[in-house]
């Protein structure tokens, strides 16, 4: 059959294609600090945190005829020192090549194809689809999610549901750096969220999702500090349930201005539980040009397996990632928006810059610095 | 190391269903005000949007999944990717 006629037909029965937006964002993290899960350090210290990323994304966002609205994202993460000097338990920094096995301790690139694909079912209802690969030394992920949302009371209410799946498979390594084959891991998500206009000024989004994880869901090469100096490797349970539920504001404000508050609840049964607070206010100078400041506050407490000094025959769970004990952290920051109109065929031009500091009680320190720019057709 | 207390675990589930209650019963009493579409034109500004883009949006929730053990959970699934817990 020649193809080329086939072609020819498909295109002319093909919807029209309409590109609406292209975005790219390029941000950058420094982090310092130490934490009882990595071995680069002292003997029976803490070891070094400090890493940089590198975080280049890009996304297109384009709509086929009149109900289909497709949008593509590729984000990738260049991550150098990801987990310093592992392999080099007990040793002083810098005496031993930084890991045995992997190239992931120096340098470590992340990348990921995102689809998601929405369609529009009636004028108060959309379902959506969305795909996605993930890629990194040693880790591979796929993930999947089917979403709904439906518009009541003039658009006043909107009810929306979603069910994510995850499935990571990934290499095991024992503490010496020797491979020990694969592991996966799989993450079920369910989400419910309810949108409410509350007033001419006032809308709110209240949200609750459950995720069910199960499998290996540790990295396999973070350690433990035990109380006789050595380190010995990290045992978390299998499965992990959590559940977060969030209440978000927006205010506008009579001087061109808008407020957003944000609060969240967490709790799993690793008996880890969580407040967040953020709060954020955006205030327009004039036509396009914005500026934003935000503070957030996170309080979190430790998982009941979490130690800086395990016993080393004890059995049983135990855990020394600083991201898993009990801190406080706070981010402060602030960005500069500009969008401008340039008439023609590229209708807006969108450029911001940013910068965040986050820092916690359990000495980690990430300064953030961020740039976008986008096109909207 | 410290042991679990799944009582205490329980407590906290059932408190935070009561608050989730509490809050979905709020959400609907105020929804029985209708806010006619020619006097949103506020809730309309880009201003009033709660994720600027969908890229400043992944970056600040990778960025905190990967470093909180009580972040992800909603929205987005967490745990994929990178590694981490």
């Amino acid at each position: 059959m020649p193809v080329t006629p086939l072609l020819a037909l498909l295109a002319t029965l093909a919807p029209p294609y309409q590109i609406d937006s292209v975005r790219f964002r390029f941000t950058q993290y420094d982090q310092r600090g130490v934490g009882y899960q990595s071995a680069a350090g002292p003997v029976g210290q803490p070891g070094s945190e400090w890493e940089t990323v590198q975080q280049p994304q890009a996304e297109v966002v384009a709509h086929v005829g009149e109900r289909i609205t497709e949008r593509l994202w590729v984000p990738i993460d260049v991550i150098t020192a990801a987990s310093p000097d592992h392999s080099v338990y007990g040793l002083p920094v810098g005496t031993a090549p930084p890991d045995a096995v992997t190239t992931a301790s120096r340098i470590n690139t992340a990348g990921s194809f995102d689809t998601l694909t929405t369609y529009r079912w009636d004028r108060a209802t959309e379902l959506s689809f969305r795909a996605a690969f993930h890629i990194e030394e040693p880790f591979e992920s796929w993930s999947y999610g089917l979403g709904a949302t439906r518009a009541f009371a003039e658009d006043n209410t909107v009810v929306g549901v979603s069910v994510n799946q995850v499935v990571d498979w990934f290499d095991h390594f024992n503490l010496d750096g020797t491979r020990n084959g694969r592991v996966n891991r799989s993450t079920t998500n369910v989400n419910a969220t309810l949108t409410q206009v509350l007033s001419p000024y006032t809308i709110a989004v209240l949200s609750y999702g459950g995720t069910v994880q199960v499998g290996t869901l540790g990295n396999t090469w973070s350690s433990v500090l035990l109380s006789d100096g050595s380190r010995g490797e990290e045992r978390l349970p299998r499965e992990r349930l959590r559940n977060a539920l969030s209440l978000r504001v927006a205010e506008w404000l009579p001087w061109n201005g808008a407020v957003k508050l944000y609060y969240r609840a967490y709790l799993d049964d690793w008996s880890a539980y969580a407040h967040t607070l953020e709060a954020n206010l955006v205030q327009r100078l004039f036509r396009g040009l914005h500026v934003r400041a935000e503070y957030r506050v996170h309080w979190q407490t430790a998982v009941r397996f979490y130690t800086e000094g395990g016993e080393p025959l004890a059995p049983g769970y135990r855990t020394a990632d600083s991201d898993l004990a009990r801190f406080v952290a706070q981010t402060m920051g602030g960005a500069i928006s500009w969008d401008f109109e340039l008439g023609g065929r590229v209708r807006d031009v969108h450029v911001d810059l940013g910068y965040e500091r986050y820092f916690r009680s359990n000495n980690l320190t990430v300064d953030i610095a961020t740039c976008g720019f986008g096109l909207m057709f | 190391m410290r042991e679990g207390r799944p009582g205490a675990t329980r407590r906290r589930l059932v408190s935070l269903m009561r608050l989730a209650g509490i809050l979905a019963a709020l959400s609907a009493a105020s929804g029985c005000v209708v806010v006619p579409q020619n006097r949103r034109k506020h809730l309309a500004d880009p201003m009033m949007r709660f994720d600027d883009d969908g890229l400043e949006a992944h970056k600040r929730q990778k960025f905190y999944t990967t470093r909180e053990a009580a972040a992800g959970g909603d929205g987005l699934p967490a745990g994929g990717g990178c590694g981490c817990q």
